[in-house]
């Protein structure tokens, strides 16, 4: 324990940043690119973008559910599962699947997914085999090549040191209303310090909110002992009680015929006129135990999952809903979990949402740059640096340079990877690490100013070729997205046209070798000229 | 227009509190900030931010908490950047919110 609370609390928040802060820009950094989860992968599958938003979509759902119907019966008439994907405000394509029997080995029966134009109901060519949006996603909580129980429990615990990490900067920053438009430029750590407190107050809310509900999504896994104490079967019956749409019958060997879907979809407009339909579920497809689920659009609720209803597949009836009769704790969790994903969140929100996770990757970059720079000025002119310090810069460097660099090229190979290539999208990823890597042998070589600025060079080059390489690739690019209103295409290519622009500032700001070592000679000499006048 | 509404009278709060500081007043007015006028910036200020997250609540319930969190961010941001940088623009930059506020405020009553 320190001398006074004060100083206890500015040790805990310098070592609690400081231990997973690499970590938590990984985080941060998927995360923030996981508000445009969607449009990324629309991004990353150009075989569909041609495909325009429909005018009257929900006027169509009806008959577009009864046409996928109909071609389902025709292709996959006993199949464990069929699911269709109706089109939404971020993403234009009517998509439908089937599973197919599940192969000895497999976790989970693979799915055979067609895409149709919503507007003709004409098939669309199979999309290139890509994780597209879904990669950054999955990476924030689950990481990659590693257990994903254990990444969970790695991801679980850095949020909770961010948790403390917050919590005691707040109680560190003293003049957190004094100093909240103040930005002292050119003035060394002090400089980083204003960049980091303000990068920190200005989406204090925001920061704290995705902090905390990130640790409430993954609770159950983190404290499942009062749901294994309370129920027999544990997190499993707690789950299928809450939720009993989830409870999944058994397959039947009885064939039944399923219901036409058109007495479903009479109900479910009699319960909401201007239901807005996101998927519809079948399980155990023309067999005694046949179910339908429908799940309807949130609309601007603050909840993750809006209404659905489980109807019996072979009676239509009602069997049961869920969304509306939830429990003060069901609905408070269900909220948390809406908050954290901001899948609710329409185009303006979703990019205030962007801004305040930019906003945290700056926060925990300052802050790690920081922490090394104030360690650099301590030393002696004499002194060499510690083991400790040299690795906090090299993982600086690796980290913050590394992952825009990587993003890029994850982009880049989205494209120009053959698309015959077998497991497309595990190369997709691999590409990725290995940008990441190469940006890591850049900063074990060194970690000097100009490594930095050759950094920014290659970062710039990589956001700038982003837009070039799928104009080259493509049919369309950045002037056509935004003369047809493609706001989803258009976005992305001007992110990384940003993004390089930003990169481009940095190298400029970042002096150059020569200018650090005429700098430094031009002192000397007037040091020495001062002396001797 | 509604967002346009709320955004520029949570714009103008955290312009009128970055007003009410000492050094950010001295360097856009060249004097010195009176107590009186601290007090009024400071009023004014809180009213207006108020206003914002009421009319982001009673339009949009919890979704529009979350966009008055997303304006808060943003009006920050930008002021932090028009004090540090370019401190000679916020005169027209307020005078510019102000315009904004009233013509999106008319917009909304009228529409």
């Amino acid at each position: 324990m320190k001398e006074s609370f004060f100083r206890s609390m500015a040790w805990l928040h310098t070592w609690v940043g400081l231990l997973v802060c690499w970590l938590l820009f990984l985080i941060f950094f998927a995360g923030t690119i996981s508000f445009f989860k969607d449009e990324v992968t629309i991004w990353a599958e150009p075989e569909t973008h041609h495909v325009k938003q429909q005018v009257q979509r929900v006027q169509s759902q009806a008959e577009q559910i009864n046409y996928v119907f109909a071609q389902l019966q025709h292709q996959a008439p006993n199949s464990l599962s069929w699911r269709i994907n109706l089109p939404e405000p971020r993403n234009p394509i009517l998509s439908y699947g089937y599973a197919e029997p599940k192969q000895p080995g497999q976790r989970r029966a693979p799915f055979n997914y067609t895409h149709l134009d919503p507007n003709t109901l004409e098939q669309l060519p199979a999309p290139r085999d890509t994780k597209g949006g879904n990669f950054f996603y999955r990476l924030h909580f689950d990481l990659h090549y590693i257990d994903v129980f254990t990444a969970r429990i790695i991801v679980c615990l850095a949020s909770l040191f961010m948790l403390v990490a917050l919590v005691t900067g707040i109680v560190i920053h003293k003049r957190i209303f004094k100093d909240m438009f103040s930005f002292r430029a050119n003035k060394g750590s002090r400089s980083w310090l204003d960049a980091h407190n303000v990068s920190s107050v200005l989406a204090l809310p925001f920061h704290i909110m995705i902090t905390y509900t990130g640790i409430i999504t993954l609770i159950f896994m983190l404290f499942p002992y009062p749901a294994e104490t309370v129920y027999e079967d544990g997190l499993k019956q707690m789950f299928e009680e809450a939720l009993p749409i989830n409870k999944r019958a058994k397959p039947s060997e009885e064939q039944r015929p399923l219901i036409a879907i058109n007495d479903v979809l009479d109900q479910i407009y009699t319960k909401s006129p201007n239901a807005d339909i996101s998927y519809v579920f079948v399980r155990n497809a023309n067999t005694a135990t046949s179910q339908i689920v429908v799940y309807l659009a949130t609309g601007k609720d603050v909840v993750d999952n809006g209404p659905r209803y489980l109807f019996n597949g072979v009676t239509g009836e009602l069997e049961a809903s869920s969304g509306e009769d939830w429990s003060a704790s069901a609905q408070f969790y269900d909220s948390m979990t809406a908050l954290h994903s901001g899948r609710l969140a329409e185009p303006l929100l979703r990019w205030l949402y962007f801004f305040c996770g930019v906003a945290g990757c700056a926060m925990i970059a300052t802050g790690c740059i920081m922490w090394a720079k104030r360690l650099r000025e301590r030393l002696k002119a004499d002194q060499k640096p510690s083991f400790g310090l040299k690795l906090v810069e090299t993982l600086n460097l690796a980290t913050l340079m590394g992952l825009p660099f990587a993003t890029a090229a994850f982009f880049i190979a989205n494209r120009l990877l053959p698309l015959e290539l077998a497991e497309r999208a595990d190369k997709e990823i691999l590409v990725f690490f290995l940008a990441w890597l190469a940006m890591l042998i850049i900063a074990v070589s060194g970690r000097e100013k100009h490594h930095w600025r050759y950094s920014a060079w290659l970062n710039a080059i990589a956001c700038f070729l982003v837009p070039v390489v799928n104009a080259l690739t493509t049919d369309g690019n950045w002037i056509t997205y935004l003369l047809t209103k493609q706001w989803a295409l258009f976005g992305i290519d001007s992110a990384f046209i940003c993004a390089g622009l930003l990169f481009l500032l940095q190298s400029k700001k970042i002096p150059s070798h020569k200018t650090v070592i005429n700098k430094a000679k031009s002192n000397k000499n007037r040091l020495l000229k001062e002396q001797q006048g | 227009m509604m967002e346009l509404l709320q955004f520029s009278l949570c714009f103008l709060g955290f312009n009128c509190f970055a007003l009410a500081k000492f050094n950010h007043f001295r360097d856009v007015f060249k004097k010195k900030l009176t107590e009186k006028q601290r007090h009024s910036f400071l009023m004014s200020g809180w009213i207006t931010i108020l206003l914002s997250l009421l009319l982001s609540v009673l339009n949009d319930g919890g979704y529009g908490a979350l966009l008055f969190c997303g304006y808060m961010a943003l009006s920050v941001v930008m002021l932090m950047i028009l004090y540090s940088f370019t401190v000679s623009w916020v005169k027209y930059v307020s005078v510019l919110t102000m315009s904004v506020l009233l013509l999106s405020g008319f917009s909304v009553m009228i529409l």
